[in-house]
């Protein structure tokens, strides 16, 4: 089993309420539980080809659309995966919003999954996820976010790979 | 009886008397009486005045908070935990919490600029006296922001005292609404920190129109010279003499001396931020394009540490504004006199603003004293250049050494232990331990490439557990590369003149010109600098009209496209389709909003003075114009977007933009709220939903191209200029993102509006994917779209625009 919540130290305060350290087999678990999720995946996902090779291997395995944010959407263009582009920003707009209905217009969301995104950004958006909407977040990137509801600790690129080779097994 | 006027008189007989008047009571609003022009509903706006119109924005435009910490620990009954948007012990929330921080931040923004302008305001008027004219080049709005605003058409320098009075006293009022206990609702706040927005824009405006006037700085030349720029082009052989911030005038006196005294071949004179800007634009006036400015420009905030640590300067000059907290203790490792010039900046340094210049100089050379403050610019503009010349000699004797030897630099990179307590650390995350461990084998190219994505900030150091002096390997390993930063940048040209606003205004309105695009802000950027030149080559070559200002000025000229040109020599600095105009320093963008304005008055016959609801919902629906702020760090940023938001500007920022923790987004999905007037008859028309926000932030380069080019669609185009935008959209959609967008169809009202070469392809979209009637014999569109094509109709968001139907 990879650990990869030991290491989960802030280098500021985000407030009260951050975000628990989870492992790749929950998180795993819990993805397939979601009854409506969606799988956040950012532009960052580009400079790795085999972490875009796990991110399509999520979608396809936990079948969940993916809202493909910055222009990671390149990455999914023939990966024939229900992938969408939209801004991240809007995204964390309308998750707060009970009247969206969704990128397929389906209903909103209840869990969010998020990759690839640059850390002080994708915390940001959480920060409006957590204070503004009921959504349960989990992030599986390779840094802390003290603003998830889960979140993996600070582990190397490496280690990265071989958590999410288990999450996946787990879904 | 004659009236007095200001000015100074001569007594008759009486030797030795004169009787100056600078301020008569009544005397300008008098003479706005007596003016032909017309008022506005709202000349000077108090903080209530334009509320209606900042509601209007926020119906459609929703604040988004994105909050850095949930609590509040303002008062004394905190710290009160609102997560979850709970309730503090005042009574206030997490949101009208966020939106009282936001509208604290513009407020700092706005002071900043607008102090800057009292400070220059207060120099030049007792250096040239109320009466001096103001002259900023051919246009009748000198100043269209001050105009739109306060209602006073200002034409000298004393008429811009009674404008700072203005912004002075509504600085006070909305500051005063930040105590706890008070407003609770946060679209109020928002409101007020729309007003801030505003009024510094009025501030800046003022700044600039001062230094153009006073300082002989181009007034709206199309073709002013070339300035060098990069770490690169610094002759370290010279003595260095580096000023630092934002505040031209004691650096005047600095030129001046120099000039004076056969010093300026011989001491090399470099700025860092936007001083550096207004140094290249000082006496520059009417002169030739290949007349070279005075000083060199080294770059923005984020080579300030690293210009320190390089030891090459002699002696530091600060000013105010963007300056590193810690240039004294850095400076004074070197042995390098820091002279502080303004009161924002002090260092606690000694005043020797009254003492003997010899004994400051003694004081400083000795190393007695680490630097000086000095309040007397014409004692700084002797003092920085003597002593640049004397201690470049002292520290050459000393063998003051600054970056490690190849030894050193071995023995620090041999210290890391790999604890990626730097990376934690880092703003931007970067791959430190991984170059470290190349480094060791000998292979410093990744610590090249780290160079100029690092913001030179200095956070690493202070993480790492074995001390290893980060920033200084950074710099010590990237030595070839720093040597090769030399490029060119366009002296800040001031204005838009009247007569090219009067040439590209219908071009602008019918959407003919795809846009204006407009670069500004710092350098915080989240992959290094080249971003800029990326962004402003792909967007030149549409046609689009690139405007840059400050840090974005800058750095945008490091780079040379493939003929080995930078964008500044390849494209004309005119204000036209096609044209890459720096309009200055970080002040400048009053010129960016008051092009805005012109275009509405100039083109569209709009009254400007005390009119500024009108021109805002002109500009939102009307004028294709969009803010990028991909670096953006300062407060400074924050006040100039929010003046942006509240003309109806859409800006979008780099991802650190979200830790401004507010953003104004709408949602396209909400039908009812994309409706505006149209001002013939009263009747409803439904509007495209663009743009889609007024203040947002993206992740890459790659995907703003499109948001750009979609942010530039207004109400009003012609079929034509809907043509040329769509076109741009869904090319950059395609070339960034590898897909069509997924809405573009929304934006086509008539068949003429398709894209000439896809025109075919299109329509057979629109039938099968979406349902729309074509008529493929006359390849008409019979039905589908939701809004109907009309040229003459004038879309407004206000009601008492309209006549009745």
């Amino acid at each position: 089993m990879v650990d990869v919540i030991k290491n989960t130290q802030m280098h500021c305060t985000y407030g009260c309420k951050t975000s628990k350290a989870v492992q790749p087999n929950v998180a795993g678990k819990l993805i397939s539980k979601a009854k409506r999720p969606l799988f956040v995946v950012g532009s960052q996902i580009l400079k790795d080809e085999e972490l875009l090779k796990r991110a399509i291997e999520i979608a396809k395995k936990a079948d969940i659309p993916v809202a493909a944010t910055g222009h990671s959407m390149k990455g999914f263009v023939d990966a024939d995966v229900d992938a969408k582009y939209i801004n991240i920003h809007a995204l964390a707009t309308y998750l707060c919003d009970p009247n969206w209905t969704g990128l397929d217009g389906k209903g909103q969301y209840d869990t969010i999954i998020t990759l690839g995104h640059y850390k002080y950004y994708i915390n940001q958006v959480y920060s409006g996820l957590k204070n503004f909407s009921n959504l349960k977040t989990i992030s599986i990137d390779r840094q802390y976010l003290q603003n998830a509801t889960m979140s993996f600790g600070n582990i190397t690129p490496e280690v990265l790979l071989e958590a999410l080779d288990e999450l996946i097994e787990n879904l | 009886m004659s009236e007095l006027t200001t000015g100074s008189f001569s007594i008759g007989d009486l030797e030795n008397v004169q009787i100056t008047i600078n301020n008569i009571v009544g005397a300008i609003d008098k003479q706005m009486e007596k003016s032909d022009e017309e008022m506005g509903p709202t000349p000077k706006p108090g903080v209530s005045s334009l509320r209606d119109w900042d509601h209007t924005i926020f119906e459609r435009y929703n604040p988004i908070y994105t909050p850095m910490c949930d609590q509040c620990c303002y008062c004394t009954f905190g710290p009160c935990d609102l997560s979850g948007n709970k309730e503090g012990a005042c009574g206030i929330n997490l949101e009208a919490h966020n939106a009282r921080e936001f509208m604290l931040r513009v407020m700092t923004g706005a002071a900043a600029h607008s102090g800057h302008g009292r400070h220059l305001l207060h120099h030049m008027i007792d250096l040239y006296g109320k009466d001096y004219p103001l002259d900023v080049g051919p246009t009748n709005i000198i100043a269209p922001n001050v105009q739109a605003v306060t209602g006073i058409k200002p034409e000298t320098l004393g008429d811009l005292d009674i404008v700072l009075n203005y912004v002075e006293e509504q600085l006070t009022q909305l500051l005063a609404a930040v105590h706890a206990g008070q407003e609770g609702a946060a679209i109020d706040f928002e409101s007020k920190a729309m007003h801030g927005g505003m009024i510094d824009h009025v501030g800046m405006e003022v700044s600039d129109i001062v230094q153009i006037s006073c300082l002989g700085f181009p007034k709206s030349d199309a073709n002013p010279p070339l300035a060098d720029i990069g770490m690169g082009c610094i002759d370290p052989s010279k003595p260095n003499l580096i000023v630092i911030g934002h505040n031209v005038a004691a650096v005047t006196d600095i030129i001046d001396y120099m000039e004076d005294n056969d010093l300026s071949d011989k001491i090399e004179l470099g700025g860092l931020c936007c001083t550096a800007l207004d140094m290249t634009r000082y006496k520059m006036d009417g002169s030739a394009e290949d007349q070279v400015p005075k000083a060199k420009i080294i770059g923005s905030l984020a080579k300030e540490l690293k210009m320190i640590r390089s030891g090459a300067p002699d002696v530091i000059v600060v000013d105010e504004q963007c300056i590193r907290a810690d240039v004294l203790p850095e400076a004074q490792k070197l042995m390098i006199p820091v002279i502080t010039t303004n009161d924002k900046v002090m260092y606690g340094l000694k005043d020797r603003s009254n003492d003997d210049v010899e004994d400051i100089l003694a004081d400083l050379t000795s190393g007695k004293e680490p630097g000086a403050l000095l309040l007397d610019f014409e004692k700084v503009g002797e003092i920085a250049p003597r002593l640049a010349m004397m201690m470049s000699e002292i520290r050459k004797q000393k063998g003051i050494k600054a970056l490690p030897t190849e030894e050193e630099l071995k023995d620090q990179v041999d210290k890391c232990v790999h604890c990626l307590a730097c990376e934690i650390a880092c703003p931007d995350n970067l791959p430190i331990s991984e170059a470290m461990k190349l480094a060791k084998e000998g292979d410093f190219t990744k610590f090249e490439w780290i160079h100029d994505k690092c913001i030179g900030c200095g956070r690493c150091e202070f993480a790492c557990p074995k001390d290893i002096d980060i920033v200084n390997v950074i710099e010590k390993s990237s030595q070839k590369l720093i040597r090769n930063e030399i490029g060119k940048v366009r002296a800040g040209r001031g204005p838009i003149s009247d007569p090219e606003i009067r040439e590209e205004g219908v071009n602008l309105v019918l959407g003919t010109t795809p846009g204006i695009v407009a670069m500004v802000g710092c350098s915080n950027y989240p992959d290094g600098t080249k971003d800029l030149f990326d962004i402003a080559k792909e967007m030149l070559q549409r046609n689009y009209i690139v405007v840059v200002s400050g840090c974005s000025a800058m750095d945008l000229g490091m780079y040379k496209d493939e003929d080995g040109l930078t964008l500044y020599e390849k494209y004309p600095a005119k204000f036209k389709s096609g044209g890459l105009i720096n309009v200055g320093s970080c002040v400048s963008n009053a010129h960016i909003t008051a092009a805005v304005i012109k275009v509405a008055a100039i083109f569209a016959q709009k009254q400007v003075s005390g009119n500024y609801e009108e021109l805002a919902d002109y500009s939102l629906n009307r004028v294709g114009a969009v803010g990028v702020a991909w670096g953006a760090y300062s407060q400074k940023a924050a006040s100039i977007g929010t003046g942006c938001s509240r003309l109806g500007i859409p800006v979008i920022l780099g991802p650190h933009g979200s830790k401004y923790r507010r953003a104004l987004i709408a949602k396209p999905y909400e039908d009812q709220k994309w409706n505006v007037y149209d001002a013939r008859d009263g009747s409803e028309m439904k509007i495209p939903a663009a743009p889609e926000f007024l203040l947002t932030t993206c992740e890459t380069i790659e995907e703003m191209m499109p948001m750009l080019a979609k942010s530039c669609i207004r109400p009003s185009d012609n079929n034509m200029g809907r043509m040329i935008k769509l076109t741009h959209y869904i090319e950059l959609s395609q070339k960034y993102l590898g897909v069509m967008p997924d809405d573009w169809q929304n934006y086509v009202r008539m068949e003429t509006d398709l894209p000439l070469a896809k025109r075919q392809e299109l329509l057979k979209i629109l039938e099968e994917e979406h349902g729309w009637e074509i008529d493929w014999k006359r390849k008409k569109i019979l039905s589908g779209p939701v809004m109907k094509s009309d040229v003459s109709a004038q879309p407004t968001n206000l009601k008492r625009l309209c006549k009745e139907a």
